[in-house]
């Protein structure tokens, strides 16, 4: 429960815009919804301090698996405001949390292989939903791989090698241009009006600490060795002696404390786009925190899920550099920190007779900003 | 308890993928846009967490005089190595500090570490940590964090570059006072080991100085002296008398020209598949 799951960075989108489904976990584009029965209400996607539309930050996948059910088809939005104000308000970014609540195992999969043919997955890194219905209880990925590979492996040589003839991005190595015959690229979702960041998708990694914790330190260089301590601790004059020292914390003129903890935490992996630890501890770079709301429907109070990180803007600030119409340079943000539902509730509108495909999409509100 | 049997469930999304580590790695760099198809180890490979260091990163702030002018504060080390290159380091003290447990002693070593580039930038770092090694490695880093400029004057006439304190100025730290005097050229530093050592990374060459209290206390008195330099520039002499033009910080600097949206249109998806047949 306490552990964290880092997500890294992977594959860039060949388009920013492609569709990809509702089981991926990315980084910008454009939000896939899954099927609702209500579509996206358009007040959900627009900003609540501006009035412009909301983009999409990330995505991701996070079912639940706890003790009295276990809630598959979860998804976490976060949409944020590109305007210059916005940027650090928590009233223009917004959380989604979309799930299915249904609890019945065999009704579940049904659907689920219903909705197999139509995606298409992009990365073979990404799960099909086949092994997450299968492996309810028991998370045993080893089996289901072999599955999925032959015709993922087919796919994604093909798109390998078929490079998207519509690709903005400009890089110092063109990519040759192929003539392309038959499907080129991923579908597009038809929706130019909003602001689309670069996309890029994530796949997750264990938080292994102390071992790599110790070799990023090593990055800083030291042009020290140790035989020229002993030489120099054999100089002291007499008389000189380093008395009355007691232990310090870690401080620094622009850095204090807990800002210097949280980026120790960053130093173990620098390239974490963002911590998932359900039910665990938020790492703060400041240390005040601002009180949390509860619950709107269940009253509970709410309890951390994830929190987005700096790397994050650094590789959106980087893909994005003069090709996009929409800048994040009014993006100061240290951290996003969002708390959920602890209990998963959802808006009571469906209830345990009702058919299958309930999908609720709730609105979270507790979104910590610490600035930078 | 309902809480025992949670798990959170994104990393389930992907399992426990053995070879996620390594493969997808060297899949995203490889893909990734933005070439970066230059072999950067995984070592020296640095990503910006705070805006001033994507700034710094993307050279949009050459000079560290840029940073000190609008006071931001530096929060990542990297940004320093970016901008200061000829930055030395020596470790001026390693002590070990202990701690009274029921089981004994806890023994902990505590290094200071100075780093300057000897023209006007000067650092100290101190971190406690249970290994030397660790304590080494750490305080360098702090140290980088707190680079200051010093500022040099003449004694008298104004010839050649500027070699002493521009004015007499004391720091404090615990019950150590240091106080710096400018010296005419030739005197040399005339201070003690220790502080001597700071005021020659700081690039001083000339400069009287006094101290009083306990500078026994050496952590005491290494900080007095780098305080007594930070107040260097905090001094105002009638040179500073003329009114002040403000300019944009390079926050403002850059994302006023950043945020304009451009009017570039966007090629609608039905114009792909006539590019890829012409």
């Amino acid at each position: 429960m306490g552990e964290v799951i880092l997500a890294m960075p992977g594959q860039w989108a060949h388009d920013y815009r492609e569709k990809a489904d509702h089981y991926t976990s990315k980084i910008g584009g454009l939000p896939d919804w899954p099927d609702l029965d209500i579509p996206v209400s358009g007040k959900l996607l627009l900003c609540d301090f501006c009035g412009g539309k909301l983009c999409l930050v990330a995505q991701i996948y996070a079912p639940l698996s706890m003790a009295e059910r276990s809630i598959d088809e979860r998804v976490i939005y976060v949409l944020g405001c590109m305007k210059k104000d916005c940027g650090s308000n928590p009233q223009s970014w917004r959380v989604l949390r979309l799930q299915r609540c249904k609890q019945d195992i065999e009704s579940k999969d049904e659907p689920l292989k219903a909705e197999q043919p139509e995606e298409e997955s992009t990365s073979v890194a990404e799960d099909k939903p086949t092994s997450q219905s299968s492996s309810v209880k028991v998370c045993d990925d080893e089996d289901s791989d072999s599955d999925i590979d032959l015709d993922d492996l087919a796919q994604a040589l093909e798109q390998a090698a078929t490079l998207a003839s519509n690709s903005k991005k400009q890089d110092g190595t063109k990519h040759t241009r192929k003539i392309v015959e038959g499907p080129v690229a991923k579908k597009l979702i038809d929706d130019l009006t909003t602001p689309v960041l670069p996309c890029f998708y994530i796949y997750s990694q264990r938080n292994s600490s102390e071992g790599r914790m110790d070799k990023a330190n090593f990055v800083g260089g030291s042009s020290i060795s140790l035989k020229e301590i002993e030489k120099s601790s054999g100089n002291e004059s007499e008389g000189e002696s380093w008395e009355g020292e007691a232990y310090e914390y870690d401080k620094a003129l622009g850095a204090d404390r807990t800002y210097l903890k949280f980026k120790k935490q960053l130093d173990a992996y620098p390239e974490q786009c963002f911590r998932y630890s359900y039910g665990g501890n938020a790492l703060f770079p400041v240390a005040n925190v601002p009180k949390l709301g509860a619950c709107k429907i269940c009253g509970s109070a709410r309890r951390f899920e994830l929190q987005l990180m700096p790397p994050l803007l650094y590789f959106l600030q980087e893909a994005s550099d003069d090709s996009s119409n929409f800048s994040i340079d009014g993006w100061t943000w240290l951290t996003i920190i969002i708390f959920t539902c602890p209990k998963n509730c959802c808006s009571g509108t469906c209830d345990e007779k009702s058919s299958n495909s309930c999908r609720c999409i709730v609105e979270e509100e507790a979104i910590v900003i610490q600035d930078d | 308890m309902a809480e025992r049997g949670d798990r959170g469930g994104f990393g389930r999304g992907f399992g426990g993928r053995g070879g996620g580590e390594g493969g997808g790695r060297g899949r995203g760099r490889g893909e990734r846009r933005g070439g970066r198809r230059g072999n950067k180890s995984e070592e020296e490979k640095w990503v910006p967490v705070t805006k001033l260091g994507r700034l710094v990163k993307s050279n949009n702030i050459t000079s560290i005089e840029q940073i000190y002018l609008h006071s931001l504060p530096v929060k990542e080390h990297q940004i320093i190595d970016t901008l200061l290159k000829g930055l030395k380091d020596e470790v001026m003290k390693i002590t070990p500090v202990q701690k009274q447990t029921r089981a004994g002693q806890r023994t902990r070593f505590k290094a200071f570490v100075v780093v300057g580039d000897g023209d006007g930038h000067v650092g100290l770092g101190v971190k406690c940590a249970k290994e030397v090694a660790t304590a080494i490695r750490g305080a360098i880093i702090l140290a980088k964090l707190s680079v200051i400029p010093v500022r040099r004057g003449y004694w008298g006439n104004k010839i050649g570059l500027p070699h002493t304190v521009p004015c007499k100025v004391t720091g404090k730290c615990g019950s150590v006072t240091v106080r710096m005097v400018p010296a005419p050229r030739g005197a040399g530093i005339v201070a003690a080991r220790v502080p001597k050592k700071v005021l020659q990374f700081a690039g001083i060459e000339d400069v009287f100085t006094s101290s009083r209290g306990s500078t026994k206390t050496l952590g005491n008195f290494v900080k007095a002296t780098f305080d007594c330099l930070m107040k260097t520039y905090g001094f105002l002499t009638p040179d500073f008398w003329t009114e002040t033009r403000f300019s944009n910080s390079p926050y403002q600097q850059y994302t006023d020209l950043l945020s304009k949206p451009t009017t570039k249109a966007l090629l609608p998806p039905t114009e792909e598949p006539l590019q890829a047949e012409a």
